[in-house]
């Protein structure tokens, strides 16, 4: 079975050819198959690209968000992922996101007290927006579903004990920050509009 | 390549051992066929009834289709992760997050690989290389206490 | 009668003769089952058979459940649902495929702990341990993916929260994320890869390394625990006792 090793000696042309090949063949199998699974990532990280194109989307209405507790929307945004590329030809994605919309401190601004529902004016929106929490409902710490607990008046995520106060911002447990709070608008009829585009980060999971 | 047939004797006559074989081959041998083989196959067939009793007795599970936009939910690790999952509870903050999640994990398997460099004591019963032993307890029970406080925790958090 | 069976006999010695000059099976075979091993530490020995027994029970019901699994987000949950309820033993290969792993998880830590409080990781044999260490965590990720593929909510946060956790990965968390979602949120292309890593990626590496594993084990054989070798320590002890006193004597 096994007879004498023979060993010849590896001539310069060839030592030269093996490693110029094998150099080749070793870039041509590593390297277009890394940037192929890194897509994602070089679109996300480097070119800051989203899935999620730049669209508003309709929440609800100012007129409907109560004082002293959270009204939870789920909103549809279009996705472009595996999908994406032929436009007309392959359509969209969606991804739906579950979001919490409060009142600053749970205070139900005073010029809505006994306000019926109507247009409202420029000064007004102005207000109704400094005093709005529009917020992402996953968890800063590892995007679980966070859920408003009446009694409390936290918001807590059940994974880990996180505890955010109804703006969202952080109270205790292990979360890094305050919940993402989305980029929205108020239009004249009342509409809460949101992009899906965050202040401050990128949570990844919505 | 010799073939060694049937159980070879303990040491042979006039074999020299040294330090360098004398782990080499254990002191009462039997053929792999048939002692270890029917062993190994009665503890096969013994995990495979429980297995496929299991899997008619307690069904794998299938519980509603995911939906990201849920508020009601409550996330679950599966058992195997339980420690890890409790881990996480004492890593709190932008800083610390990382340490716990990932860093310590790293070294925990770094800490695994090193394991036969760390421990050279040559003897290999356990009396004899008591600071490994001691190392291995602790980690045992750290694993087993963590498991515990996520259990604790999933009972005051039900499913809702 | 007993010529037909003499005739038999010779038939089939001629048929593994003609086998054996080609591929050598037979004293490959006959070499696999009459080596030596530790008569003592035999029920000890079966977790590591047990390990490969139920990785090959993994593989074997993994590819059955192929045959229905539908590996899209809109999809994947409802062709689960189906197996289970409308196929022929879908429950039951379904079934073995999630125990087995569970049961899996259990026995490679008893046979990594056994391993472990035997000392059997000492020379020679470390390079087994380091190899058993990647399996290990190989199987970890494998049974971690493969709950996320079911794409129900029980499945769906694990897996989640594990890819959050791997989003806090120092320097490089931002890159490894959009790696393992396909994108910079969770949808169709997460699950692709989701399958993709749990059906061909770990097991095409877990594999060889169950090969370099085994090939590792018989080379030096198994165990190493000092019981084992009480016998052939005594015979070190009392040579090296000689040899004192026969230096002694010389001075």
């Amino acid at each position: 079975m096994a007879g004498e090793l023979q060993k010849d000696p590896v001539s310069r042309g060839q030592f030269l050819l093996l490693g110029g090949l094998g150099a080749l063949v070793g870039a041509v199998l590593t390297i277009p198959p890394a940037v192929y699974l890194l897509d994602p990532a070089i679109d996300s990280v480097l070119r800051g690209r989203s899935d999620v194109p730049d669209v508003w989307r309709p929440v609800g209405s100012v007129f409907e968000v109560p004082g002293g507790g959270v009204r939870v929307y789920r909103v549809e945004f279009p996705q472009r992922q595996t999908y994406d590329g032929g436009g007309e030809l392959l359509g969209e994605g969606s991804i739906t996101n579950a979001v919490l919309v409060s009142w600053r401190d749970g205070e139900l601004p005073p010029l809505l007290e006994g306000r019926e529902r109507g247009p409202l004016s420029p000064g007004e929106i102005r207000e109704l927006s400094r005093r709005l929490n529009v917020l992402s409902n996953h968890c800063t710490h590892l995007g679980c579903p966070v859920r408003y607990f009446p009694g409390r008046n936290e918001i807590l995520c059940p994974c880990h004990g996180g505890i955010y106060d109804i703006n969202g911002g952080y109270v205790g447990g292990p979360p890094p920050r305050g919940l993402y709070r989305y980029e929205f608008e108020i239009r004249r009829d009342g509409g809460i509009y949101v992009r899906h585009e965050f202040e401050g980060g990128k949570p990844y999971v919505v | 390549m010799e073939t060694r047939r049937g159980p070879a004797r303990p040491v042979e006559d006039g074999e020299v051992i040294t330090e360098e074989n004398v782990y080499e081959r254990p002191d009462r041998p039997m053929a792999f066929f048939p002692g270890q083989v029917v062993a190994d196959l009665t503890v096969s067939a013994v995990l495979l009834g429980v297995v496929v009793a299991l899997s008619y007795l307690v069904p794998a599970p299938l519980t509603e289709p995911a939906d990201l936009s849920t508020t009601s939910y409550v996330p679950r690790p599966e058992w195997f992760f339980f420690f890890y999952d409790q881990m996480l509870m004492f890593f709190p903050g932008s800083l610390l997050i990382p340490v716990g999640g990932v860093v310590i994990p790293l070294l925990f398997f770094l800490l695994l690989l090193a394991v036969p460099w760390l421990d050279r004591e040559p003897g290999h019963s356990l009396s004899r290389r008591p600071f490994a032993a001691v190392v291995a307890f602790l980690i045992v029970l750290a694993v087993v206490l963590n498991m515990l406080l996520t259990l604790v925790r999933i009972l005051n958090f039900p499913q809702s | 009668m007993s010529s037909n069976r003499t005739r038999a006999a010779r038939l089939g010695r001629s048929a593994l003769d003609w086998l054996e000059e080609r591929t050598s099976i037979v004293s490959m075979a006959e070499h696999f089952l009459y080596e030596p091993v530790p008569s003592r530490g035999r029920w000890l020995y079966t977790l590591g058979s047990a390990t490969l027994f139920l990785i090959t029970l993994q593989f074997l019901t993994g590819i059955l459940l192929l045959f229905y699994y539908v590996p899209t987000t809109d999809h994947a949950w409802d062709s689960i649902y189906y197996m289970m309820s409308q196929v022929y033993f879908g429950k039951l290969i379904r079934g073995i495929h999630f125990w087995s792993a569970n049961a899996l998880i259990v026995v490679i830590g008893l046979h990594m702990m056994r391993t472990f409080l035997s000392g059997a990781y000492k020379r020679p044999r470390e390079m087994n341990w380091v190899v058993g260490v990647f399996l290990i965590f190989i199987v970890t990720f494998l049974a971690f993916t493969g709950y996320g593929l079911r794409w129900d909510q029980e499945g769906f946060w694990a897996w989640e929260v594990g890819v959050m956790i791997a989003s806090y990965t120092p320097l490089i968390g931002d890159w490894v994320v959009t790696f393992l979602l396909g994108g910079d949120t969770i949808g169709p292309a997460s699950l692709s890869r989701l399958f993709a890593i749990h059906v061909w990626l770990l097991p095409a590496l877990l594999a060889p390394l169950i090969g370099v594993h085994l090939f590792l084990l018989r080379k030096h054989g198994e165990f190493g625990s000092e019981f084992e070798y009480s016998e052939r320590l005594a015979r070190l002890r009392e040579r090296r006792r000689l040899e004192g006193y026969a230096e002694e004597e010389e001075q």
